[in-house]
């Protein structure tokens, strides 16, 4: 009752402080918040402990998830600077074989072509050679022939009976000193 | 034919001709008409033709030289073609030749000539050839259109040519 009348005795709607809760606020308010923070920190505080615990932990996993990939990842940069050297020096390697290769097959092949011109050069000034004997010789066998084919026509042109005749006595005149015999 | 056959043959040609008295002119026929025969292809074909029957090519041999040669000339060849033995002719005709020849100590001169030789000629040449050789020779003159000019003389084994032909294909020769 007595309660009921400090509260009846003042305006509801009015506060002494501006910033204080009203004295029997503070008499409830007090012990009741103390209450909640007891229970909370009996009942919800290893819950809540283990939940930080927990996320400390997760936090932790992630972070040394993070390391290892971080050092993954530095590993497989290491492991491509050193692919990334290999492949340079192979590249220089292939590149000082191909100059190799080259320059053997340029040596080769200017020695083949001035093999090949020697040779063509020689079988050229041997088919000349054997074309301007061939041309004497066709030459000299057709002036053979037709030197052949002139005495042919002026000898039996010129054989008349008188020359006939001429043979005939040179003959008989030479048998008798004993001309042109052969055994 | 064997040459003992061909010897036969010539034998018993020149017997028959001696014993007609005609040797001389009959071996002179018998070697012209060989050396025709050598050198012409019909009368050859005509002369050794099995098909033709013995009776005509001898009836050939007489058309031939009826009136032309002596008589016994004409039966001889006749009786050679009519035997079959006209392919052996001309080598019957020159073991003839050679064994009257012989039998007259006398060296077969064939002497090849593109014209006929004049009787002084054929004489004069007997005598040159008498004298080159050291033999007396019985000369036998062949025109032989292909000798081209001048003679050529064979006399046993020696040959003495003085043709054209021969000097022409010289020439050639060198050239």
């Amino acid at each position: 009752m007595m309660l009921l009348a400090i509260l009846g005795a003042d305006d509801a709607t009015q506060t002494p402080s501006k910033y204080w809760p009203e004295g029997y606020e503070m008499l409830f308010g007090i012990p009741a918040s103390l209450i909640v923070f007891f229970l909370l920190w009996k009942f919800a505080g290893p819950t809540i402990k283990k939940g930080m615990a927990s996320r400390t932990a997760k936090i932790q996993g992630e972070l040394d998830a993070g390391e290892a990939d971080r050092a993954a990842a530095a590993a497989e940069a290491a492991q491509i600077r050193q692919a990334k050297g290999d492949i340079a020096a192979e590249r220089a390697r292939l590149l000082a074989d191909a100059d190799t290769q080259a320059a053997a097959l340029l040596e080769d092949g200017r020695a083949r072509l001035t093999s090949e011109i020697s040779e063509l050069e020689s079988r050229a000034e041997a088919d000349l050679v054997a074309a301007e004997s061939r041309s004497g010789d066709e030459l000299r066998a057709e002036i053979a022939r037709l030197s052949a084919a002139a005495v042919d026509h002026v000898v039996t042109g010129s054989l008349d009976a008188a020359t006939q005749q001429q043979l005939i006595e040179d003959f008989i005149a030479g048998v008798g000193v004993g001309a042109g015999v052969t055994r | 034919m064997s040459d003992s056959r061909i010897e036969g043959y010539a034998r018993g040609l020149f017997e028959i001709a001696r014993a007609e008295g005609t040797i001389d002119e009959v071996e002179d026929e018998l070697f012209r008409f060989a050396r025709s025969y050598e050198s012409s292809d019909d009368l050859r074909n005509a002369l050794t033709d099995e098909q033709i029957p013995a009776s005509r090519r001898q009836a050939i041999v007489e058309d031939l030289l009826g009136g032309k040669v002596t008589p016994t000339t004409t039966q001889l060849i006749s009786m050679v073609v009519g035997s079959g033995r006209a392919r052996d002719l001309p080598a019957i005709v020159d073991k003839l030749v050679a064994r009257a020849s012989s039998v007259k100590n006398l060296e077969v001169a064939e002497v090849r000539s593109a014209i006929p030789l004049t009787p002084d000629q054929e004489t004069r040449l007997a005598a040159a050839l008498a004298n080159a050789t050291g033999k007396e020779v019985n000369l036998k003159v062949v025109v032989d259109p292909s000798v081209l000019g001048g003679l050529v003389a064979t006399v046993g084994d020696t040959v003495i040519d003085g043709t054209v032909r021969t000097r022409i294909e010289q020439l050639k020769s060198r050239l």
